[in-house]
């Protein structure tokens, strides 16, 4: 058999950030990869050290825009564990209906950029016009449809009035009836399951060795969701289940996501029908002590760590991130070995890629 | 003939875009405009493309990094050579948030020609269609050897009131010069400067990333956000787009030192209803508020 290599990039792998792959072909069949990255690289670790702790809000909601409040809310939350602040309750509901929304927002985006990668634009294109419902709301709550500034240390910058509480309580209610429609879609439309059943398999063993984390573990069976394992902020009083499947499949992890999504609806729902009076930020101005904090979230795209080290002036002395595209590139190995080379750009897509956050 | 030019005006405009390096905000948005039937480009007569060499109009996202850049250029050179370009987002004009660091190379003027800029971070799509709208009139007027036409009305439709975070605006009279607006700046957008006068605050709209973070901070509300998107502007303009106002001295009512007295805004917000006393601290500097209240200072 002939061994080929060649070199993908962004255009070819319909992806929205650059990043490049030298594949090796055995025949049409992908035999191993390598990933080249790099080109994100903002040099992040060197900037947030340049930043005082408030310039950092801003500058971590840009480390991606696609998770962008789990960065800046995870960053306060360990800003917060070395003041020994304790957040008002108002403000751990807050945090968690932006973390929510952007989480909707976020796997809808994952599944129209696959339909589109299989050439399904019609699909493509009614996923993305009911991911705008999702953009309509952040932006009229929160004023961007990408990047909410909704943290500040000690809280949250955003308040839900009455009238967007109603607004958003609207919102939710019109997402119900799509996304059930896609969960089924995505599940058991024929065409689909052609293209995703039993493509870019992850078994559950490789899974734990890659160390793989979010929808990417839950496709495969590994009941790991930081929001059930160690709750943070106000998930230990809403309820949920952790979304799982076991065929470790693309239709598995699209299967998770839009599960997450929906659920994601009924966790907004029920903050809201919660929501405590009270302010929304403890002191505007704490001081920061010396001291060091790791602080988790589960991001859209799996568990995000922050380990944040202070010596009480203003600037952070080290930042470090965990993010969770990490473990899942390394996967991809796995999942593309023995595929032909036509599924690369869906099975790429399938681990909802963030290069803006393994970059830096 | 007439036949001919209507062909040609059916012709899609194509639009290419290079990613150098963003945190994909820009780019999920311009993912909205090929996907989302409100914000379709189509409406403009435009198409994307996948391929360099078909490129009518380039469209740049990121603060161009070092690593990206060959391939950057490299695209960049395969575009047509009377393409129009357009830097989406403040990124490449400023290099935003992530200015100074060493694995960014920007700003993109540096390394090729800029036609229009897009300020936002990220624009909403309706800010890049405005901004694409902008460059198809580049593209018009160069063809035709002419002026580029003044953009007609630039107020926002009034259907559309999203309170969207758009331009930030400075009100003078409110400010205190406490800075603390500069001090929360990720994109170090706000600059003061000490003149003859009085202190003078500028802030960048293409350096801003619209968080509004100086704005929550500011103790006076002296600096605000505004709904006002509609930022495109041709490259050349890039250095008029800025907010500014003057805080001037007053001579201390003591010893005549210059100094910026407090805003009533700010005395509100600390004694809720100031008295005629404190009314008459403000007008003093620190050293003689210090005498007046508890006496010559011991040292
Ligand atoms: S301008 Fe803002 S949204 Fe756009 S790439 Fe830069 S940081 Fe991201
Ligand atoms: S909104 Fe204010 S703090 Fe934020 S980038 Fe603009 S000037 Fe800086």
């Amino acid at each position: 058999m002939t061994t080929k290599i060649i070199e993908m990039g962004p255009h070819q792998l319909a992806l929205e950030e650059p990043m490049y792959f030298r594949v090796q072909l055995e025949g049409d069949r992908v035999a191993d990869l390598d990933v080249m990255p790099g080109q994100v690289h903002r040099g992040m670790e060197h900037l947030v050290m340049r930043r005082n702790l408030y310039q950092n809000i801003t500058l971590l909601e840009r480390l991606c825009s696609l998770c962008s409040n789990s960065h800046p809310s995870t960053f306060c939350a360990a800003v917060e564990d070395v003041a020994g602040i304790a957040i008002p309750e108002r403000a751990e509901y807050l945090r968690a209906v932006a973390d929510e929304i952007k989480r909707i927002a976020s796997h809808l985006f994952c599944c129209a950029v696959q339909a589109n990668a299989i050439g399904e634009t019609t699909l493509f294109r009614r996923v993305m016009e009911i991911r705008e419902i999702m953009q309509r709301a952040k932006e009229a709550i929160y004023g961007n449809r990408m990047d909410l500034a909704a943290n500040v240390i000690g809280g949250v910058r955003y308040d839900l009035t009455p009238e967007a509480a109603s607004y958003l309580a609207q919102a939710m209610e019109q997402m119900k009836k799509p996304l059930d429609e896609l969960y089924l879609q995505f599940g058991n439309n024929p065409v689909l399951m052609g293209r995703m059943a039993w493509v870019g398999v992850l078994p559950r063993e490789a899974a734990v060795e890659c160390a793989v984390v979010g929808p990417v573990a839950r496709a495969c069976g590994i009941d790991y969701d930081v929001r059930k394992k160690s709750p943070y902020g106000a998930y230990d009083r809403l309820d949920f289940e952790v979304a799982l499947q076991t065929a470790g499949d693309v239709r598995a992890r699209n299967m998770v996501r839009l599960a997450e999504a929906r659920q994601s609806v009924s966790l907004i729902e029920q903050c809201l029908a919660k929501l405590p009076v009270g302010p929304l930020s403890a002191d505007t101005l704490p001081e920061i002590p010396a001291g060091e904090a790791i602080a988790k979230s589960e991001a859209p795209r799996g568990e995000l760590m922050y380990y944040l080290r202070t010596d009480g002036s203003d600037f952070p002395v080290r930042l470090k991130w965990r993010v969770p595209s990490y473990m899942n590139w390394d996967a991809l190995k796995v999942m593309l070995k023995g595929e032909p080379v036509a599924n690369i750009p869906l099975i790429v897509n399938s681990i909802d890629p963030c290069i803006a956050c393994t970059d830096r | 003939m007439a036949i001919q030019e209507q062909e040609t005006a059916a012709e899609p405009v194509r639009l290419f875009r290079i990613n150098t390096g963003s945190c994909n905000g820009c780019d999920v948005e311009l993912a909205v405009t090929s996907a989302v039937t409100e914000f379709d480009v189509e409406q403009l007569g435009c198409r994307y493309t996948e391929s360099a060499h078909e490129a009518d109009i380039v469209l740049i996202t990121g603060p161009l990094t070092v690593r990206a850049r060959d391939e950057v250029l490299r695209l960049y050179a395969a575009t047509p050579r009377d393409r129009i370009t357009v830097a989406v987002g403040v990124c490449p004009v400023s290099g935003g948030v992530f200015r100074d660091s060493y694995a960014v190379d920007g700003p993109l003027e540096r390394h090729l020609p800029v036609d229009v800029n897009i300020p936002g971070c990220p624009p909403r799509p309706l800010a890049l269609l405005a901004g694409i709208r902008q460059a198809l009139e580049v593209r018009r007027a160069r063809r035709a050897g002419e002026p580029i036409r003044e953009p007609g009305d630039r107020k926002q439709p009034a259907a559309d009131n999203f309170p969207a975070r758009g331009r930030l605006s400075f009100d003078a009279s409110a400010c205190v010069d406490c800075r603390m607006c500069r001090h929360v700046c990720a994109a170090g957008a706000i600059r003061f400067e000490e003149g003859e006068g009085g202190v003078r605050l500028t802030l960048w709209h293409n350096s801003c990333v619209f968080c509004g973070l100086c704005s929550h901070y500011c103790p006076t509300g002296a600096l605000s956000v505004t709904g006002d998107w509609r930022l495109d502007h041709p490259a050349a303009d890039a250095f008029r787009q800025v907010e500014r106002g003057e805080v001037p001295y007053q001579p201390c009512a003591g010893c005549g030192e210059p100094i910026i007295p407090a805003a009533p805004q700010l005395l509100h917000a600390v004694f809720r209803r100031p008295n005629p006393e404190i009314e008459k601290l403000k007008n003093l500097c620190p050293a003689c508020r210090q005498r007046m209240s508890i006496g010559v200072p011991r040292r």
